[in-house]
């Protein structure tokens, strides 16, 4: 931790960031976020596989786009929205330092967003816990019928907080669809088909966009696993146009993306 | 009040009857995700009973997420409008702890208070709070920072504290008292004995008394941007609180028949404040969680006397950026 | 409510006036100038607006609105003869006992003229109780006015001091008043303080400007009162989202004197 504390200080004292947001311990064992805004608080930092949360959300707050010269540290889902973000051009009023640490512990510090680019293309790191590959294996086993079942009784748990969308990346939009009331497109209460359409509204707006983060389905607070949904969209997308988000900084992803040999087969 | 004491062994058929009663049972459940819900249950073998807090408070049985406030349907040259009160189901609670029971005491004041609720009443009165106290707790409990403890009865009908192979039952009040009533036999009077060295030792981290002084003056104070940051502005902690009671208004039908509900909202949420000019008097994620914690630790207690919030930590564990409550209030309060 | 009457008052602005269906409720209700109302359309929701007319006028209410969003287009979209719902009287309403005897200044513009003509038209119907009524008022054009009818009506009765404006460019050739921004015309016009109670009510802007030429004029602050917008559910000061500091507006105002006012957080 020494090196990468010391490392952050000397960013501070350098100039070369204003703000370092990284990880620090917290209680009941707990990693969390922290907003690091002088070279004498870096010695909280901490990083460790435990650092799960994928920071690149605190890029949209406007107060941390008022500071301007921000630093973040990233594990490679966190490396891979900050490259989405940037081909969707939502990163352009961020000076940036970004900051990783490799299995071997080094600490690397990115030039700029290529060299990002070209360490994340060397890994293809599998993202999904074995939890989670189970899950998907089990919910593609089911009948048509039964995963219809197991989802809507999964959306009727749901209360409805948006935190799935808060701490989305890719969640940018200053004023979501939900929150339009002319007309008002899906339900603003908690029930079974409104919460249904919600989920299925904002994997439709994920579609090849979502780095598969699994930051939605770690925070909702009724254990639905919605970063699944996501995932299975992926997945089916990838088959389709072979396509994965987060990895080019071109910015062409399945779904803003025309290519003339794209299948038709559904236009009959 | 009254004390008794009950085996260890009788719980289960004591909670048992209470279902037999007719009345709707809601316990603490293990679901699948690892999280404990409160749930309605038909047995106890179905509850959990090791934890320390379940996820979510159980405020839904008075305050729940979304509740039918009226309907409506046209007539030839007016509207008709019809409520459904008598509909609501006398309840039973399992399992609460005690800064649940002293939540549901400032829910009350707080509906109550000046335009009673009479939605909040119906269910309240229809409702028999059990509450156990707390033999462990883990480092985001903080009710003795606000002047609970682990073993207060404040708000419960009924606590059970587990003393060896029996519990300690205190009966309350006559909800209580009517609530063991058939399953008397399974009880046995006692002499009051004392709950310390049961009861958990969660460390306190303020004084109730001195923050409230200090947060007279906090609302200024430059901290709130450093420790607003990590907030994304979801809902979780509001709904997850058992003393958040913010709630939207809809109309959820067509200009002919429908009904109108309220559910839960957050102050948490950009357009919570939004003017239909576009105008939001509270614009960014700072302005709101200081508003959120200056309510619960200031604004309540100028209004109704009572702080809204009593150390239960659901918001710092709930929370995606496990966003810590007390620190806050602690840093916002330094000179 | 039955809509009795539609007056368009200037684009996008309307007034309706308003009869009960239910005779015994037309006699049970009543309210205090000041109060508000939540005016709605049953599947669309309900809207805040203040009582416009005087309650020394029995029989009817009226309520002046701009078709802004969702409930105010329905409502915007109602005939003579619909039926909307209504649920009030809430809130606090202006000390006018107080004032018996002493001169009232009015300052406001555009669509906040509506809470204060309804004291106008109270103070006018007891005129003998109170000195010498004053009314600054502007609008953007000549078109934008509100109760073009009723201006007149106030400017022929020869017992009040009008200074009726519009901003510099919204005049007509025909435009006979005065022509300047409210606070400049209140600046020029400055009102007399002694044994006299000023309201101003209107956008931000107006009240910035505003509020400190009627303390130069020698108000105090307890002489002067406003009366505050903000969102509103409940109308009952439960719902939570009309707090400023501790205040509910819609339950402990939303008439407010500026002593009041300097006690709370600028959140409104």
């Amino acid at each position: 931790m020494k090196l990468l504390q010391n490392k952050v200080a000397e960013l501070f004292k350098n100039g070369t960031i204003n703000l370092m947001i990284g990880f620090k311990n917290a209680l009941n064992k707990q990693v969390v976020p922290c907003f690091i805004e002088n070279s004498s608080q870096a010695e909280q930092l901490i990083y460790t596989a435990d650092c799960k949360n994928n920071l690149s959300v605190y890029l949209h707050k406007p107060e941390v786009k008022k500071i301007k010269k921000v630093g973040i540290i990233g594990n490679i889902a966190t490396l891979r929205s900050l490259i989405q973000l940037t081909s969707e051009n939502q990163l352009w009023d961020i000076e940036q330092t970004i900051l990783t640490v490799n299995e071997k512990d080094e600490i690397i510090l990115f030039k700029n967003m290529r060299e990002v680019e070209t360490y994340v293309q060397t890994y293809f790191p599998e993202n999904h816990t074995e939890e989670d590959k189970k899950l998907l294996e089990y919910i593609d086993s089911l009948p048509r019928e039964e995963r219809w079942k197991y989802w809507m009784e999964q959306f009727s748990t749901c209360i409805k907080c948006y935190a799935c969308r808060a701490v989305c990346p890719m969640c940018y939009c200053t004023q979501c669809t939900v929150e339009c009331n002319q007309p008002q497109w899906i339900k603003i209460s908690s029930e079974t088909t409104g919460n249904l359409e919600w989920h299925i509204m904002r994997a439709m707006h994920l579609a090849g966009r979502c780095i598969e983060c699994g930051e939605c389905g770690r925070v909702c607070p009724v254990g639905i696993p919605i970063h699944l949904l996501t995932t299975k969209m992926n997945q089916e997308l990838f088959k389709e146009f072979a396509t994965r988000p987060g990895f080019s900084l071109k910015g062409e992803y399945a779904m803003n993306t025309f290519k003339p040999e794209d299948k038709e087969g559904f236009i009959k | 009040m009254e004390i008794k004491t009950i085996n260890t062994t009788n719980i289960s058929t004591f909670f048992n009857q209470l279902v037999q009663s007719g009345k709707i049972v809601i316990a603490p459940v293990l679901k699948k995700s690892g999280k404990i819900f409160f749930e309605r249950v038909q047995s106890y073998n179905q509850i959990e009973t090791d934890y320390i807090q379940t996820a979510f408070s159980a405020k839904s049985v008075v305050f729940p997420k979304v509740e039918e406030l009226f309907s409506y349907s046209k007539t030839t040259d007016n509207f008709e409008t019809k409520q459904s009160l008598s509909d609501i189901p006398e309840t039973v609670v399992w399992g609460l702890r005690p800064c649940d029971s002293a939540a549901f005491n400032y829910m009350t004041r707080f509906f109550m208070d000046e335009n009673p609720d009479i939605y909040f009443a119906t269910r309240k009165e229809r409702t028999t709070l059990i509450a156990i106290s707390c033999a462990k707790s883990d480092e985001a409990c903080f009710c003795t920072s606000v002047g609970l403890d682990p073993g207060k009865t404040k708000g419960s009908d009924i606590q059970l504290t587990l003393m060896g192979n029996e519990y300690y039952v205190e009966v309350i009040t006559e909800k209580g008292l009517s609530a063991i009533k058939t399953s008397e036999s399974l009880f046995t009077s006692s002499t009051e004995k004392s709950k310390e060295k049961y009861l958990a030792e969660p460390t306190t981290k303020f004084s109730i008394e001195e923050i409230k002084e200090k947060m007279q003056n906090a609302y200024d104070n430059v901290a709130w941007g450093q420790e607003s940051m990590g907030c994304v502005g979801c809902g979780a902690c509001a709904f997850a609180c058992p003393t958040c009671t913010c709630f939207d208004i809809q109309d959820e039908g067509t200009g002919e028949n429908g009904k109108r509900i309220r559910c839960w909202d957050a102050c948490g949420f950009s357009q919570f404040t939004k003017h239909a000019s576009g105008h939001n008097p509270k614009p960014n994620q700072t302005a709101r969680r200081r508003q959120r914690l200056l309510h619960k630790f200031k604004y309540s207690v100028e209004n109704i006397g009572m702080v809204s919030c009593v150390g239960c930590g659901r918001c710092i564990r709930i929370c995606p950026a496990h966003l810590n409550i007390f620190e806050n209030i602690l840093n916002v309060t330094k000179a | 409510m039955r809509v009795a009457k539609i007056t368009e008052e200037a684009p996008l602005i309307q007034t309706y006036r308003l009869e009960f269906v239910d005779k015994k409720e037309a006699d049970e209700f009543s309210f205090k100038a000041g109060q508000f109302a939540e005016y709605g359309i049953f599947g669309e929701g309900e809207c805040t607006f203040c009582i416009a007319s005087a309650p020394t006028r029995e029989g009817y209410i009226e309520c002046t609105f701009r078709n802004t969003g969702r409930v105010t287009k329905a409502l915007a979209d109602c005939e003579e003869n619909d039926i909307i719902t209504l649920r009030g009287p809430f809130g606090n309403s202006f000390p006018i006992e107080q004032w018996y005897g002493k001169n009232v200044v009015f300052v406001t513009g555009g669509i906040a003229l509506p809470p204060l003509r309804c004291v106008i038209n109270t103070l006018l119907d007891q005129r003998e109780k109170f000195g010498e009524i004053s009314v600054y008022y502007g609008a953007k054009t000549v078109n934008d006015l509100t109760y073009k009818a009723e201006l007149d009506d106030w400017a022929n009765r020869g017992d009040m001091k009008l200074f009726i404006t519009v901003d510099p460019g919204g005049e007509t050739p025909e435009w006979k008043r005065y022509i300047g921004f409210v606070p400049t015309i209140l600046e020029q016009n400055p009102p007399e303080s002694d044994n006299a109670i000023a309201i101003i009510a209107g956008p931000p802007i107006l009240i910035k400007l505003g509020m400190p030429i009627l303390s130069k004029s020698g108000f105090p602050n307890n002489r002067i009162f406003t009366t505050l917008e903000n969102r509103m559910k409940c109308g009952v000061g439960k719902c939570g989202h009309c707090m400023v500091g501790k205040t509910y507006v819609c339950k402990d105002g939303p008439v407010f004197t500026y002593e009041e006012i300097l006690k709370m957080p600028v959140e409104y």
